[in-house]
């Protein structure tokens, strides 16, 4: 190293024309490439919620969505209203699946009022279903999904996502063989109390032919992340429960 | 009570080492002598103790969502224009750590030489610990609430890793005087012995800090039931009818209801 | 004539034996712990760190010669977050699926120790080409260590490599479940792959004796 890199107002100049250099050109690609990214954000929300519907390409034992350029389509074919949850009215907005699910939680953690999407459409059968979506915390950082139910709060269909969960252990949430497990599951007791969906380890129903024991089998190695999606499926989904009382009325 | 409940949570059930395995690089070849892995360990503890604060205050007022609240309203959560650094929040972390690293450079320089020495390259390496920057990110993805709690945190996680280095150092220096085969001795045994204290270390997992709804209301079930069975005999008659109802051995529970009767 | 002189190929075969990253050099262990449940992880994981290490290789090393010593580590740092970051951005907006499947290394990436390693061992004192091979030879050591360790975590833990059962299934006990064999359920866990690692080192170390500790 020559000396002229040693001394402290090169070694400041330098540090201030990096910051510059690095700061510019990370801001120049992420709002150039925001529309990019926005765009394919919006097709896979899409994507997910038609998954959770059962509108899916899925093949043998791999979970497959519809794909990118009839996602738009599918889903005002699939998806007849979508509401905004409040007591136990709701609000039209056709926008509502856009809500980010993120920044409502952190307004409800103040103490704010949230705002609770559902997406009420149909599955390939014609049966109407309602769309809600879930976020959590997983082991590393934050997990989330959409549950298909219909109007006794039974789940029929699921899909869930994640951050940065362990490939091969937690990211197996993602997986057709975890996802499937929650179909048929009631969230409610017979007095229609929420008892919610239990990821459960020494579970004797592997093959989870018992719908009413209000749990579904863990997936080994990712015990916290099935603590997540326990604990996400509970907070986020009781939220609903008042909603879908008034639809029994 | 919840700092002391975080305090050893981090140190025991999220130690950085033996449950997310981070700083394994540092932590691996510093390990040699006890002398030195106790530097490199106190190093690491004040490190984690600053810049896990100081993160937390950087992540609260600058780069979480709507976190520049406090510059105009309009740009927090509720507002119109709300404004979401946490893209820069690896490189802000970042330069944090590297800071206080170079500070601690310059203090340990000063005050012993010869520590400084003996961790030759590790020092300024602790910028690049997995371990610190994991500290401030978890910090960050866990949501810690208060100053406090994140000082509480940095603070345990250090010694969670001083604890790790510590003890695994103790063992090599012993580990020396037995006869390791030969293509084991050094670093393949150090791996082994890891591995298997991290699988010690796993047992601590199964300890309930304070515990959610769902488990007090299982106790609180559980404790019910005992209560139920330790009072007078016909009703424990009652309560062995009722459970092995519940377990759809009908024809059974019939049979001891006739008989009370 | 050689495409690589004898020097430059020695850069990109010692990495893969005698002088490897993970197993001789004691670098990137965090990461050849974490993402190995999964052999299709450790692929993805091997590709990535070879493209970063290359390019950042070579961008340190065409910097070398204006980066200020005090700061050093800080820009080495700042180098691989940005090249890093930039990756994700172009793969969110133009290849999204397989954005997904990168986002969750992208941390352990920006993290590794091998690539501030190499870029303290060599990169900082070599020309942009040497730099490269050396940046392609360590991911390639990387690598090797990152599959096996892979291979066996998937197949000992889950039955599978690459996703699809190899041992028959374990639900419907055909294959080898037939018999009363069951996954090895620990294998997924990390200290395992520390265990993995420590056995490599045996094997490695009984082969070439040269490289045994001295007590």
């Amino acid at each position: 190293m020559s000396k002229r890199t040693d001394s402290n107002s090169y070694t400041m100049i330098f540090a201030i024309i990096m910051v510059l250099v690095v700061g510019s050109l990370l801001a120049f690609m992420a709002s150039s490439l925001k529309p990019n990214i926005d765009e394919n954000k919006r097709i896979e929300k899409q994507q997910n919620i038609l998954y959770a519907l059962g509108v899916n390409e899925n093949e043998g034992t791999s979970a497959n969505f519809i794909s990118t350029d009839v996602a738009g389509a599918a889903f005002s074919e699939y998806i007849t209203k979508q509401i905004e949850v409040q007591g136990g009215k709701e609000v039209e907005n056709s926008d509502a699946y856009l809500i980010d699910i993120k920044k409502q939680q952190t307004l409800a953690k103040q103490g704010k009022q949230r705002r609770l999407p559902l997406f009420v459409g149909k599955n390939k059968n014609g049966d109407v279903l309602y769309v809600a979506p879930i976020r959590g915390k997983g082991l590393w950082d934050a997990i989330w999904g959409y549950v298909a139910l219909d109007e006794n709060m039974i789940v029929q269909g699921a899909y869930f996502d994640h951050k940065g969960e362990t490939p091969g252990l937690g990211a197996n949430i993602k997986q057709r063989y975890f996802m499937d497990d929650f179909i048929g599951e009631h969230l409610l007791d017979a007095s229609g109390n929420f008892k919610g969906i239990t990821v459960a380890k020494g579970n004797n129903d592997p093959k989870n032919n018992d719908k009413t024991d209000y749990e579904v089998d863990a997936i080994a190695g990712a015990t916290i992340t099935g603590d997540g999606v326990s604990a996400m499926i509970k907070s986020d989904l009781k939220l609903y429960v008042d909603y879908f009382k008034t639809l029994k009325q | 009570m919840e700092h002391l409940e975080l305090f050893f949570k981090s140190i025991f059930i999220d130690n950085m080492v033996f449950a997310t395995f981070l700083g394994m690089c540092s932590y691996l070849a510093v390990s040699k002598k006890v002398t030195t892995a106790v530097g490199l360990g106190a190093a690491v503890i004040f490190v984690l103790a600053v810049t896990v604060p100081l993160n937390w205050l950087l992540d609260q007022y600058l780069l979480q969502e709507g976190a520049l609240v406090w510059l105009d309203p309009k740009y927090g959560v509720d507002g119109s224009e709300t404004l979401d650094l946490s893209f820069l929040s690896f490189i802000m972390f970042i330069a944090t750590i590297a800071t206080m690293v170079q500070l601690v450079e310059i203090v340990v320089e000063k005050f012993s030489p010869s520590l400084y020495n003996s961790l030759g390259i590790f020092l300024p390496l602790i910028a690049v610990n997995c371990a610190i920057l994991g500290g401030s990110l978890f910090m960050q993805s866990r949501e810690i609430p208060s100053l406090g709690l994140a000082l509480t945190y940095g603070v345990g996680s250090g010694i969670g890793w001083f604890l790790a280095i510590l003890a695994i150092a103790a063992i090599r220096e012993k580990i020396r005087y037995s006869s390791v085969p030969p293509a084991l001795r050094g670093l393949g045994i150090t791996f082994i012995i890891t591995g298997l204290m991290a699988i010690g270390f796993m047992s601590f997992g199964g300890m309930l800090t304070g515990g959610d709804e769902d488990t007090k209301e299982k106790t609180t079930e559980a404790a019910s039931l005992i209560k139920l069975e330790s009072s007078s005999e016909s009703t424990d008659k009652q309560i062995t009818t009722e459970i092995a109802e519940k377990e759809d051995t009908n024809v059974v529970a019939e049979n001891i209801k006739e008989t009370e009767n | 004539m050689a495409l690589l002189s004898k020097k430059d190929a020695k850069l990109i075969t010692d990495p893969l034996t005698d002088n490897n990253p993970i197993t001789i050099q004691v670098l990137g262990i965090c990461s050849a712990l974490a993402i190995t449940a999964e052999l299709q992880a450790s692929i993805v994981m091997s590709v990535s760190v070879l493209f970063v290490l290359g390019l950042g290789n070579v961008v340190i090393s065409l910097m070398r010669n204006i980066i200020p010593s005090k700061i050093r580590i800080i820009v080495q740092l700042i180098v691989v977050a940005t090249l890093v970051i930039i990756v994700d951005l172009v793969l969110k907006a133009f290849a999204y699926e397989l954005s997904k499947t990168l986002s969750v290394f992208v941390g352990l990436i920006i993290t590794n120790c091998i690539i501030m390693g190499r870029f303290e061992a060599f990169a900082l004192g070599n020309g942009p080409w040497k730099s490269f091979l050396d940046g392609i030879g360590n991911s390639l050591g990387y690598a090797v260590i990152l599959i096996i360790v892979g291979f066996f975590r998937e197949l000992l833990g889950s039955g599978t490599l690459l996703g699809i059962q190899v041992l028959g299934d374990p639900i419907e006990k055909t294959g080898l479940y037939s018999i009363g064999y069951e996954n090895n359920g620990f294998m997924l866990l990390s200290p395992m792959a520390l265990i993995v690692v420590g056995l490599i080192i045996w094997v490695q170390r009984s082969r070439n004796q040269a490289l045994i500790e001295e007590n």
